[in-house]
């Protein structure tokens, strides 16, 4: 498909235009941390990020939506599906963050279908930006999930100076920037996004071995690391796991919820609730009569590390993205890529 | 989009007290036409629910002439309490069948052994019902049996038409029997009853469903009187959310219990439910 640029300060128009038809979501840097959220003008769009604080899967399977709304008449109930259509259209998702979605589209999708993450899906407009400015923390690379994209996306945008390059993925994307005059791309602003990508590159630190660490993880499920990351010592100069779930709120890939019902002062109607579950807290595992099977803390972190891993149920589709995000929240200072690397799977 | 987490509404039709704590519930479908339609297979399961209060994942124990459901259940929780305070006539959500029930076609021209306790048995009575029906397809049935007390014990009145059952035998067995009681059940773990088996476990599958710890032991037992691991399977107890593989809580290693489960053969899950 064809290719355009946008100069920088052009890029009001690009946003009107998604703007006719579209609710548009977008990094904005309020204080010091970035963050998704509307995007009511062009000021507000800070393109130039790094990572934001929770992945924008928060817009596909929110931390908490209502899934149903119920009345019980007589004692017999009747539910109705709570139905999600807004039209949306999320600029500036990193590499990382779009793999993530791609893992989860296959998640939720299979003999059974998840309605509610399909239809959001469906209705949302995907225009990623590839990562020029990849944080710290990142190890995308490594996982080939970045920082460039080559899939998964409607519009991509990168950064070449003081001009966008605008490529096409999808008819949707191609519909988009009709009519908008862009100028077509030229051989110079593909080497300028090449040496970008170079460069990008250049500033990843932190690496680990995607296929050999979920081949080692297996069968390492005694290994002393889970151990030490459990109840003492901690890995690679970080403190024992806390239990505190962070990592699993910021993952892009987590998926794991809990169902909860509310109720009217009524007592007759009321939602049934779903909401992002951790599988490092102590509840997760319970089953009645107080069982529990994963009591103990080293379980519970084992578990998401194998997860990340892409041994556990989700398989690859809910593997580590490589984003850094549980890196950079955790309290304990837990490093993934130092627990691949001490089980031997760096 | 089909909605799989939408309940269908279903009537309880009739009650059946097993033990204290334990009810059978008959349940039939408002919609006649996807009563009609459900089909089932032993060692399945379906999530009730309760507007209101939430969900709990129910094995199903029995399927009447009719397609009613019969679903027995112990009251433990939260969900449970509250389908207790129901009685007849009242109404109650119902999703599924959920999972894969026992691997009946392995069990073909085997010795099959069953070994259940507590509220494990449920899920056995489809099976068990199922082997009576079609007899000649499977060879000596050894039905193990283990409750806390034999007033614990459920499907008390089945016990005289599956001791009829030809080829077969009926072991019960409790952790004590009070004082006065006549009871017949033997004092002891299920385990207790391997030896005096009359299955070869060269041509033979063990189905094992009951609280974990009992079945890590029961599994282990088998192993050490020659069973294979691939000749054992287990009915697993997870938490479940969603019952269709998206929730998460029931991961066993690379498995979904709900999904993939929740009964799996030995070999494949042992190195995940054996506690570090």
């Amino acid at each position: 498909m064809d290719a355009y640029t946008i100069e920088k300060k052009d890029m009001k128009i690009l946003l009107k235009r998604f703007q006719e038809d579209y609710k548009v979501f977008g990094p904005i840097k309020p204080g010091l941390e970035s963050k998704f959220d509307e995007i009511k003008s062009i000021e507000q769009l800070h393109l130039d990020y790094i990572s934001t604080v929770l992945p924008p899967k928060k817009f596909f399977h929110p931390p908490k939506e209502a899934m149903f709304s119920y009345k019980i008449e007589k004692g017999r109930f009747t539910s109705k599906e709570i139905k999600q259509n807004e039209k949306i259209l999320i600029i500036g998702i990193h590499p990382c963050d779009v793999y993530a979605l791609l893992k989860l589209d296959k998640l939720f999708s299979g003999d059974f279908k998840d309605p509610y993450y399909q239809n959001r899906r469906k209705n949302c407009v995907i225009v990623a930006l590839n990562c020029v400015k990849p944080s710290e923390y990142s190890f995308c690379s490594s996982m080939n999930t970045g920082p460039f994209l080559d899939k998964g996306y409607d519009i991509l945008l990168t950064d070449i100076g003081t001009k966008y390059l605008i490529e096409l993925g999808t008819k949707t994307g191609e519909k988009l920037i009709e009519g908008l005059n862009l100028k077509k791309a030229t051989k110079d602003n593909y080497h300028e996004k090449k040496r970008r990508l170079e460069t990008s590159k250049k500033k990843i630190k932190k690496s680990m071995d995607a296929l050999k660490i979920s081949r080692i993880a297996q069968k390492n499920l005694h290994h002393e690391v889970w151990f030490d990351l459990g109840e003492c010592g901690g890995v690679a100069g970080s403190l024992p796991c806390l239990s505190c779930g962070s990592c699993t709120f910021v993952c892009p890939t987590c998926y794991c919820y809990d169902v909860y019902d509310t109720v009217d002062f009524s007592l007759k109607s009321g939602t049934r609730n779903r909401e992002l579950d951790s599988c490092q807290l102590l509840e997760y595992g319970e089953v009645a009569h107080g069982g529990n099977f994963r009591k103990d803390r080293k379980d519970r972190i084992r578990h998401w590390m194998l997860c990340k891993f892409g041994v556990a149920a989700g398989g690859s589709n809910s593997s580590c993205v490589g984003c850094g995000r549980c890196i950079r929240v955790c309290p304990s200072k837990i490093d993934i890529t130092a627990v691949a690397k001490a089980i031997g799977g760096g | 989009m089909k909605n799989d987490y939408s309940p269908h509404s279903a009537i309880i039709k009739d009650i059946i007290v097993e033990a204290h704590d334990t009810n059978t519930y008959v349940l039939e479908f408002t919609d006649k036409k996807f009563q009609k339609d459900f089909s089932w297979c032993p060692g399945q399961f379906m999530m009730l629910s309760l507007f209101g209060i939430g969900e709990s994942a129910i094995s199903i124990s029995k399927v009447g002439d009719n397609g009613s459901l019969y679903s027995t259940i112990r009251n433990v929780g939260n969900v449970t309490n509250s389908i207790f305070n129901l009685k007849k006539g009242d109404f109650i959500g119902i999703r599924g069948p959920y999972g894969l029930g026992w691997p009946v076609d392995k069990l073909r021209d085997k010795d099959v052994l069953i070994v259940a306790g507590g509220m494990g048995i449920a899920p056995f009575r489809g099976l068990i019902n199922y082997i009576k029906d079609s007899r000649k397809n499977f060879r000596r049935l050894e039905i193990l049996y283990g409750a806390r007390t034999p007033e614990d014990m459920i499907f008390r009145y089945d016990f005289k038409d599956w001791r009829k059952i030809k080829n077969s035998n009926l072991d019960l067995t409790v952790d004590e029997i009070s004082i006065g009681s006549r009871s017949s059940c033997k004092i002891g773990l299920v385990t207790s009853c391997f030896p005096s088996m009359k299955i070869h476990h060269r041509n033979a599958v063990a189905l094992i469903c009951g609280p974990e710890i009992m079945m890590r032991y029961a599994a282990k037992c088998l192993e050490t009187i020659g069973f294979k691991d691939e000749q054992i399977y287990l009915s697993l107890e997870r938490r479940m959310k969603c019952g269709i593989g998206k929730c998460g809580h029931c991961q066993v290693g690379l498995k979904y219990a709900c999904k993939d489960g929740p009964v799996f053969n030995y070999a494949e899950i042992k190195q995940f439910i054996h506690p570090l």
